[in-house]
């Protein structure tokens, strides 16, 4: 069941309606229900492996509180993650794994007959793994105490909002807002419903519309080159940006309607000037999970400078494949990990230094403008179909011709009327600006939204992208 | 007991914002509707629209003298529609002596506004049977309307056919919504002209400039899509009902009520000395094996089976008892294939290369049937 689906529409309008009608514990098992019905139709088959995880990382927990041996508690602890990781390790990289190990054999000139398993990835596995393994690590560190109520657990895990596609919640943010009763604001009200048009412009008005853009360029045999191939690069990080921050977006706001906040994922993140400040504001939820839980136990950058470059590789590039089962994915964490030490080593240069982190002018200008071409790299290497391809695209890139006006004209139109509302967000610094703008201009743009999305949106009703991760 | 000072100022407050929302909303309205009719193309867009006007009998029809230019992504046509009220850039015109006429009926397959007039199968025929070695003069007449089905085709030609004098009258029935058409304009056929209206009120006139408002009509298509799926109360009906394994009752109704139309089309005709020939119009997915899988996958997950010639041979078997001549241009648009699209893909019409072979079909079929031989004169091949 997609957020932009009628089916989502109808679920969420019955669910709001008993939601608001009951009390807070009924609100609870009344969440769990459609939570787990909204991740069954999708295929009710998983729901087991949902329901599994959440019993092991809830007992798990439940042990690790009560447990002061520490042996005992460090076994507790691998245990759980042991059982996610082998979890995700199955459902999401089996196959990458038998096939590169195929390939590999196969190089060699060894002959192995492979019990191959074509595995189905269980979508959303990778948020709710993610969500239960830093619950257990939290109550492990004593950061967190260990909740005893399993139903309050069992709807932080599968909470619908964000089941599929984040963002990845914490339960020390999470859980005392499922354990009290919610009161629900005017505000909340407000925000709430702004979030869920806005998500739905970002996601049928952009990104569905300049999909094809992109795929004209990607997709292969594609003759694009020069300019062409740079508007089908643009197109497809307003893609990506539009459809996840839309869909995390439509998450916060429907459960911003339940009285329940999620966390921030998007913050303004192609108008930063450093890689560092990129994964501050892209996928949030997410970086700071790999900060915390990789990127820090292994160190961080407390040790020598080669330790903490190692770090940062390790963790960019765990992040990548945390993307998918694919070595373009590795890749594409490998190069931000790359982009990250060399902005700590550019920061050891005064000039360089100041450029980056100095204030706003044709300096920060110039360095914005490096900045957005080098993640736009990154969104080649994230979306070419192959390494080959990322070759072929990058010297396509640079063999000169003018842009298409099929691409550049459409680009322009899809993209423009969401640049007017982001920099009114960037320069208050706000993504819920516009709720608090003046009655005039708010009423113009909750106008302009709602007839670009009807009017011109594509309905056709495509998956997000991040599903699939 | 009157309302405190503070509520007052509170609800003057909301009524204001109201106001000006709706002010808003309105003035946007305005704006998107200019933009859309001065650079949208589409069906909806003021410049097509300008093809129609008010039937009083048949609900709308051609309007005579219109010429449009319709633009696409996939098309570009000039449409002229002539003094008769049918595309054709020539008046019908009384009937030459030793000219035959061949009037065609049909729905927007057989008006073909994705075309040139001159690539229409209606002119290629003509062509074809003026180059067939037949003694006499030929002329087609492409009576099609965008969104006619059988009623209207039925009203249309008791309309035209004093004028146009047909020898041979060709009903081509667009076997995909045929019958559900029929159904649905069952009412035109008892109700006599609709009265003018007296006195139009101005909720009236505003209701109308609404309704062709390409916005409107744009929201209406959305909120229509929405609502038409609400499945929450009732089993949704699978589409493509005329192709269903087991179609609604309505179809048998509608594949009844479409031969009583050809058949009182055959019969009027008869009165005018024309012969009345039936031809078989398949749907794009009959003929495309891509959109063939794409429908049957959307029908099964709807919880229907969509049976891919179905509603041909419903038809087939409906009309044989009329004992007119019959053409199914199933096959011969299949022989075409593999080959380029025989239908565009942004819309279930023909391209160029389908109408040449309808047109060709056709031209066969009107000689193997000798459907324009005149009493005692046979038709050389």
């Amino acid at each position: 069941m997609l957020f932009n689906s009628l089916q989502f529409l109808w679920f969420f309008v019955l669910v709001y309606a008993a939601y608001r009608a009951f009390p807070h514990r009924a609100q609870n098992w009344l969440l769990l229900g459609a939570s787990y019905y909204f991740y069954a139709a999708w295929d009710w088959r998983f729901l087991g492996l949902l329901i599994a995880s959440t019993v092991v990382d809830y007992s798990c927990a439940v042990a690790l509180d009560r447990l002061t041996s520490v042996p005992r508690r460090r076994l507790v602890l691998v245990l759980s993650l042991g059982f996610n990781l082998t979890l995700l390790g199955f459902f999401k990289y089996f196959n990458f794994f038998a096939d590169n190990l195929h390939v590999l054999f196969g190089a060699l000139g060894w002959t192995v007959d492979f019990v191959t398993v074509r595995v189905l990835l269980p979508v959303g596995i990778s948020f709710y793994t993610f969500m239960t393994m830093s619950y257990v690590i939290d109550v492990y560190r004593r950061n967190l105490p260990a909740t005893r109520n399993l139903l309050d657990f069992a709807v932080f895990v599968a909470y619908f909002p964000h089941l599929v596609a984040g963002p990845i919640l914490r339960a020390s943010r999470l859980l005392p807002q499922i354990h009290s009763p919610r009161h629900i604001t005017g505000d909340q009200l407000r925000d709430g419903a702004w979030l869920i048009a806005w998500g739905y412009f970002l996601k049928v008005y952009v990104a569905d519309n300049v999909a094809p853009l992109a795929s004209s360029v990607f997709d292969p045999g594609s003759p694009s080159t020069g300019l062409d191939v740079l508007l089908g690069v643009y197109a497809f990080a307003f893609q990506i940006y539009g459809d996840f921050a839309g869909y995390s977006n439509i998450a916060r706001g429907t459960s911003k309607l339940m009285g329940i906040e999620l966390v921030e994922n998007f913050r303004f993140p192609y108008l930063v000037r450093t890689p560092q400040e990129f994964w501050r504001h892209w996928h949030i939820s997410l970086s700071t999970w790999l900060r915390d839980y990789l990127y820090i136990p292994l160190g961080g950058s407390r040790g020598s400078e080669a330790q903490t470059r190692r770090n940062l590789l390790l963790t960019m590039l765990l992040g990548g494949l945390w993307h998918g089962a694919a070595w373009t994915f590795v890749l594409w964490g490998a190069y931000h990990g790359v982009l990250l030490i060399v902005y700590r080593a550019a920061l050891r240069t005064r000039a360089v230094s100041s450029w980056l982190t100095g204030p706003f002018g044709a300096r920060a200008l110039l360095a914005w403008f490096v900045m957005f071409h080098l993640t736009c790299f990154g969104w080649l290497i994230f979306r070419a179909p192959s390494v080959p391809q990322i070759l072929d695209l990058t010297a396509r890139l640079f063999v000169p011709s003018g842009a298409s006006p099929e691409l550049l004209a459409p680009l322009v139109l899809y993209v423009a009327p969401f640049l007017v509302v982001h920099a009114a967000e960037a320069l208050s610094d706000d993504v819920l600006v516009v709720p608090r703008l003046r009655p005039g201009v708010r009423y113009t743009l909750y106008a302009s939204t709602f007839y670009l999305t009807m009017l011109f949106g594509n309905f056709a009703g495509a998956d997000f992208i991040y599903f699939q991760f | 007991m009157n309302p405190p000072p503070d509520s007052r100022s509170s609800g003057r407050r909301r009524l204001r914002h109201l106001a000006a929302f709706t002010l808003i909303f309105a003035a946007q309205f305005l704006l998107f509707e200019i933009g859309l009719r001065t650079w949208g193309a589409s069906e909806a867009g003021p410049s097509f629209q300008g093809l129609f006007e008010d039937d009083p009998v048949a609900g709308f029809r051609l309007k005579p003298h219109a010429r449009v230019r319709f633009r696409t992504a996939e098309t570009d046509a000039v449409i002229a529609i002539n003094g008769l009220g049918v595309r054709d850039d020539e008046e019908i015109g009384p009937k030459p002596p030793g000219e035959r006429r061949v009037l065609i009926l049909g729905d927007s397959l057989v008006l073909s506004v994705q075309v040139p007039v001159e690539q229409t199968f209606a002119e290629l025929l003509e062509r074809q049977l003026n180059a067939g070695g037949i003694e006499t003069g030929h002329r087609v007449i492409n009576a099609g309307v965008q969104g006619y089905g059988p009623v209207e085709e039925l009203l249309l030609f008791r309309r035209i056919a004093g004028q146009v004098q047909p020898d041979l009258v060709i009903v081509i029935v667009f076997v995909g919504n045929d019958a559900e058409e029929a159904l649905a304009s069952q009412a035109k056929l008892a109700a006599g002209p609709a009265r003018a209206t007296l006195r139009e009120t101005f909720l009236t006139r505003l209701r109308r400039l609404l309704r062709r408002s390409m916005v409107w009509q744009i929201l209406r298509m959305r909120v229509g899509s929405a609502t038409g799926r609400l499945t929450v109360f009732r089993e949704p009906e699978p589409p493509l009902q005329s192709y269903a394994a087991q179609p609604a009752p309505r179809i048998a109704d509608g594949l009844a009520l479409a031969r009583r139309c050809v058949e009182a089309i055959a019969a009027e005709g008869d009165r005018l000395g024309a012969r009345t020939a039936i031809v078989l119009m398949p749907a794009r997915f009959q003929v495309d094996d891509g959109d063939y899988g794409r429908l049957r996958d959307i029908v099964r997950d709807a919880g229907g089976d969509l049976v891919r010639d179905a509603a041909t041979h419903r038809f087939e078997a409906e009309l044989s008892t009329l004992g007119l001549p019959q053409l199914d241009l199933l096959p011969a648009l299949r022989r075409a294939l593999p080959g380029p699209d025989l239908f565009y893909q942004s819309t279930v019409h023909l391209t160029p290369l389908g109408h040449r072979v309808v047109a060709s079909a056709l031209a066969d079929f009107i000689r193997a049937e000798g459907l324009l031989a005149q009493p005692g004169v046979a038709m050389s091949h």
